[in-house]
């Protein structure tokens, strides 16, 4: 499989904590990469590293390489970057705006000014987001009237609005009940035909129902990384299968 | 590049309203602070009005005295009634029939025009009551008008006590007046102290809720809480209409305004109340 | 205990002389106005050719007050509304910490500062410019009220802008920048939409705190009650009865007329405030 991005002694530290130390691992296209490991081991601060997220946190840091298609992220101007390398937090954020106002953000800024263009980026990005059918009828309608699960997948279909190469998404379905969390994975899944997708996740069945490949983390370091059916059913690394077997849950 | 042009023009708005904002704010601030300084003098402050027009020369004594004795009052009347009826909406109301009323009845009052209050106070107070025009009379009306203020913010602290805290109090068989006096009333008492102390500042720069019922043109410091009373405020609106001579009318508003800026800088020490609330 | 039960008693007893006072003055400036509404027919008080309440055979509308009172307000609120929530802006989306903590303080300043210095400034600045400027025999007029009265609810438009806004800078900055876009971007299609509500609110608070203010706005608008002008002198209700209050003998028409004035002004303000709450009750916040 072809690789989209190449991660290289990754460290990131904010003030003089550090949170990870020397990553090294690589994010393929058209797949899901897992991320797991036990609370507090650095897999937000990861995916937030990617985008470079963190340097425009307090005291953050991040030090290393990181490729994206071939070129350093550094050298990519900043919001070229986040447009990227897509994000959706744990807890859905919409704007407090319409839906369709939700939607039109972000090519609103990229200089898509036509009205007709604008509402045919909504409806794509809806549609491939599988919420286009459920909210057609009202996207004048405040985002967060929707339910927790419609506004998760919003926040999904909205990240899809900037066209990026790869989706990092932050346990997009721990605030989710049951139903909802089957309706994403199911999306991300169809997603993953397209997209390269890196997915935190404390839910180990979620990243064997769908993930290819998983990484798993341990106190800032990258413990484990393989093929999903590889990592689980056969781990290298001891700490692994103590995790999967969940004694450290 | 197109993007950034266009959103300049956002931030030459938003930096020139702040810019002009403040060139205000400095600007008042600092020409009367400037043109009045120079007045204050220990004559300025110990002595009485003289001259004619009446504040031409002398001094302004009556009047700071006056304007304490008004605030003093108010302050003191508005808190009492303020703080209890927080407690009472807080701790000792059980319906939400009688919480909605004594709400409202409280908002209509935030709501009334000053001068509207200082209407009433004539008619009732002055007149009806007898109180006459005096500091009585100014400060119940000064304490009407501050009254709301004083209770929104103390209710609002008030809820900001830990529900966990207060029950832990109630499960260990404690009555609610012994909780209220030792925990509640002892953890809000800065903010309360900071309320009361904005408020009283805003009652020491009003002019319109006294203007018939305390303050006067001309009267010595007041002796009692039954003598009419000269303020800061209102000598200030009388010597400006007077067309006395401007280092008397600036040297008063720097008195004036030195006082409300140290009770303000007080209250600001004391708690974090709001005053654009 | 018995400490326990004089304490409630106590509370309850000062509640209810504080609900019964404030409860009262309502009614009392209503009973106050009858005579005057009496004297006049309701709606005659605001049909009637002028404001003339002395003398054998007085006529009193309050029209010409109504109207300046609301016209004075809202240039206020159109003068400081832009201004305002530019500063908001700039408080809460431009300046850092350092220079926010700095500043925010300067506005409750501002909002602090009595009315009479206000007005004095109003007469001495803005007053003084237009008679030496515009050649105007007199500055005093309905538009030197309005930018005096802009000054004074400046501080509370910014405090209730700001509020809002670091809210939702708050909330949604990293929502923002994960999708690329820059910081005025996220200005102008989400800070101010979102908060257009709260703003709104703010503006319309503002009015009502305008219409009942007295002192400054009668030092520099000129007291005369006819049809309030941009250039032209006025006067707004508040004023009319700070200035007539005195020469009223008690019990005669003009006291009564005085009262009702008043009340006009309580409804008046009343009216805004339901118009906020209907606001605010939209924004579902």
């Amino acid at each position: 499989m072809d690789r989209i991005m190449q991660i290289k002694g990754m460290c990131a530290t904010y003030a003089s904590k550090i949170v990870l130390s020397d990553i090294n691992v690589d994010i393929y296209k058209n797949s899901i990469t897992a991320l797991i490991g036990p609370s507090g081991c650095g897999k937000t601060t990861f995916i937030k590293s990617l985008n470079l997220l963190v340097e425009d946190e307090k005291d953050g840091s991040v030090k290393g390489s990181i490729l994206l298609e071939g070129k350093d992220a550094r050298n990519i101007p900043r919001e070229k970057l986040r447009s990227k390398l897509g994000m959706v937090f744990q807890n859905p954020a919409p704007f407090p705006l319409s839906i369709k106002d939700n939607m039109t953000y972000a090519p609103r800024y990229h200089g898509i000014r036509d009205k007709e263009r604008l509402g045919q980026i909504a409806r794509e990005k809806l549609q491939v987001a599988g919420l286009y059918d459920e909210v057609s009828h009202c996207l004048d309608m405040p985002a967060r009237k929707l339910s927790g699960g419609q506004q998760q997948r919003l926040c999904i279909a909205r990240a899809l609005t900037v066209e990026p190469s790869v989706l990092l998404l932050d346990e997009p379905c721990s605030a989710l009940d049951i139903q909802n969390t089957a309706k994403i994975e199911a999306m991300l899944k169809e997603l993953s035909r397209d997209y390269a997708i890196v997915i935190v996740t404390h839910n180990l069945a979620q990243a064997r129902r769908i993930a290819d490949y998983t990484m798993f983390m341990m106190s800032g370091e990258l413990v484990e990384f393989g093929r999903t059916s590889e990592v689980f059913s056969n781990p290298k690394d001891e700490r692994t299968r103590q995790y999967i077997e969940g004694i450290f849950g | 590049m197109d993007k950034k042009s266009k959103y300049n023009r956002f931030l030459i708005w938003s930096v020139l309203s702040a810019a002009l904002t403040f060139a205000v704010a400095f600007f008042i601030l600092g020409y009367i602070l400037l043109k009045g300084g120079g007045m204050v003098s220990t004559e300025f402050l110990l002595d009485s009005p003289k001259g004619f027009p009446l504040g031409s020369s002398g001094g302004i004594y009556p009047a700071i005295i006056g304007s304490l004795a008004f605030t003093g009052v108010a302050c003191a009347v508005a808190s009492l009634l303020a703080i209890s009826t927080a407690v009472y909406l807080k701790f000792y109301c059980g319906s939400r029939r009688l919480y909605s009323i004594v709400r409202l009845v409280i908002e209509s009052t935030a709501g009334m025009p000053s001068i509207v209050l200082g209407l009433f106070g004539y008619t009732l107070f002055v007149l009806k009551m007898g109180f006459g025009v005096s500091v009585l009379s100014g400060g119940l009306v000064l304490g009407i008008m501050i009254f709301p203020f004083i209770e929104v913010r103390v209710e609002k602290r008030l809820g900001e006590i830990e529900q966990d805290m207060l029950l832990s109090s109630y499960a260990l068989g404690v009555s609610r007046y012994y909780t209220i006096k030792r925990l509640v009333l002892r953890k809000a008492l800065p903010d309360i102290i900071s309320a009361v102390a904005l408020a009283g500042g805003f009652a020491m720069g009003a002019t319109a809720p006294i203007i018939f019922t305390g303050a006067v043109i001309y009267a010595k410091a007041p002796e009692s809480i039954m003598s009419p009373a000269m303020a800061l405020s209102y000598h200030l609106y009388v010597l400006i209409g007077e067309g006395a001579p401007t280092e008397y009318v600036y040297g008063t508003a720097t008195v004036l305004m030195l006082l409300i800026l140290a009770i303000n800088g007080a209250a600001m020490l004391f708690g974090k109340v709001n005053r654009g609330e | 205990m018995k400490r326990d039960k004089v304490f409630e008693f106590i509370i309850k007893a000062f509640t209810l002389v504080s609900v019964a006072i404030l409860g009262f003055i309502i009614f009392f400036i209503g009973a106050e106005s009858l005579p005057a509404f009496r004297h006049s027919g309701v709606a005659g008080f605001f049909t009637n050719e002028r404001w003339h309440p002395m003398g054998t055979d007085p006529v009193l509308s309050i029209l010409p007050m109504v109207f300046a009172t609301v016209y004075v307000s809202f240039l206020a609120v159109v003068i400081a509304l832009p201004i305002g929530v530019g500063t908001a802006v700039f408080l809460s989306c431009v300046a850092g910490e350092a220079a926010r903590r700095l500043l925010k303080p300067f506005i409750d300043l501002m909002a602090g500062l009595p009315s009479v210095v206000f007005g004095f400034m109003g007469l001495m600045v803005v007053v003084g410019y237009f008679e030496r400027h515009f050649s105007m025999s007199s500055g005093e007029s309905a538009l030197a009220g309005g930018m005096v009265l802009a000054i004074m609810i400046l501080p509370y438009i910014i405090s209730t802008c700001d509020t809002t806004m670091v809210g939702i800078m708050k909330s949604y900055k990293t929502s923002s920048d994960s999708l690329g876009v820059s910081k005025w971007h996220m200005v102008r299609y989400l800070v101010l939409p979102a908060a257009s509500r709260s703003v709104l609110a703010g503006a319309v608070l503002a009015l009502a705190r305008g219409m009942g203010e007295t002192m400054a706005v009668m030092m520099v608008i000129g007291n005369s009650p006819i049809f309030p002008r941009l250039l032209g002198k006025c006067e707004t209700i508040p004023a009319l009865i700070a200035l007539e209050m005195g020469g009223a003998p008690v019990g005669s028409l003009h006291y009564h007329a005085l009262f009702a004035a008043g009340f006009i002004l309580i409804i008046m303000r009343f009216a805004v405030s339901m118009l906020v709450s209907h606001i605010k009750k939209g924004a579902d916040l």
